[in-house]
């Protein structure tokens, strides 16, 4: 996948629950750059001398770690959800095999389950016991996701929780809390937003954001994401 | 490409937690990808264990905490960390000789 994807709309929700992590911010001088450079060139020539690795492979690594692992996989099944019925009726049937349909794989025999909000009913995962989570469709899980106050909360309280992510439900939405497991992931289908309907399936996952698919948060209607 | 390899690395906690947003992984410069690629293809051809690695690696974060701030300008951030523990791996494992100062 190569297209970009904008990350600045979220950057609080990565302090939620967890300390900010001044490596983000962090920048060297040239120098330290130049340095630190020159010893990783040496250590891959060597590598690579002795045929321990290529160049090629590590390329191919690094774009497997830094772009199809995250949370656009999942971006692709939503979007894809929203454009074609057919698909999002298998999906919501079967969502491991219609992922698979998409070319995903990585499920180490644990079933995906995709639950779809809808102006009533408002969907929310976790994982109560540990941090188990849909890492191929998903990506690495946010710190929170793991740590004890989200996971213990959102069970007993789910629409306060849901209110400091600035998740607002009203009285008459439904709220639904999956607890993950080892056998069981979940994936939540947002609701398609406001102002998306000239877009197509590539614009409509740009849209997409892990947290969504987490189900802690709502997409805002198109032009008027922050 | 091991899947075990990356369920062990979706997993570190804490101190030795990938930099990351929003999910996905952070690098600023170009040699952290590759430092990181070479650690991750590494351990996937059976060179040496994640944990063996991520011991370093928790390890070398520990002993720069006890030496000063870890924020700051001129402060080591995560992939300097990372660099040094797949440096003291790959000598232990006899991969490659100690690292020129």
């Amino acid at each position: 996948m190569s297209e970009h994807h904008d990350h600045d709309h979220d950057h609080d929700h990565d302090h939620h629950g967890a300390p900010p992590n001044p490596y983000l911010e962090k920048r060297r001088s040239g120098v330290e750059t130049a340095v630190l450079d020159a010893r990783v060139k040496k250590m891959e020539a060597l590598l690579v001398d002795k045929g321990l690795v290529t160049t090629a492979a590590l390329d191919r690594l690094i774009e497997i770690y830094e772009h199809d692992l995250g949370p656009m996989n999942g971006a692709r099944v939503v979007a894809r959800a929203w454009t074609d019925t057919d698909f999002k009726a298998r999906l919501l049937a079967n969502g491991t095999a219609a992922i698979a349909e998409l070319g995903m794989s990585g499920l180490q025999g644990e079933h995906m389950v995709v639950v779809e909000n809808t102006p009533t009913v408002h969907n929310v995962v976790v994982c109560t016991l540990c941090s188990c989570y849909p890492w191929p469709v998903l990506g690495l899980p946010p710190s929170w996701y793991k740590d004890a106050p989200y996971r213990s909360r959102v069970v007993i309280d789910p629409r306060g929780v849901l209110a400091e992510f600035g998740t607002a439900l009203g009285p008459d939405v439904e709220v639904r809390v999956w607890d993950s497991s080892a056998e069981m992931r979940y994936l939540v289908l947002p609701e398609r937003p406001a102002g998306s309907a000239g877009l197509d399936e590539a614009a409509l996952a740009n849209l997409v954001t892990r947290d969504a698919m987490i189900g802690v948060t709502r997409l805002p209607p198109v032009g008027k994401a922050a | 490409m091991s899947e075990q390899a990356r369920l062990d690395i979706a997993v570190m906690d804490s101190t030795c937690a990938l930099p990351r947003r929003s999910g996905e992984l952070v690098f600023h410069d170009d040699w952290e990808r590759r430092a990181f690629a070479m650690a991750v293809a590494l351990c996937e051809q059976g060179r040496y264990d994640w944990d063996t690695f991520r011991e370093h690696l928790i390890a070398e974060i520990a002993a720069s905490d006890a030496r000063g701030p870890s924020t700051g300008p001129g402060a080591p951030g995560y992939y300097e960390h990372w660099l040094a523990a797949l440096e003291q791996v790959l000598a232990k494992s006899g991969i490659l000789p100690v690292a020129e100062p």
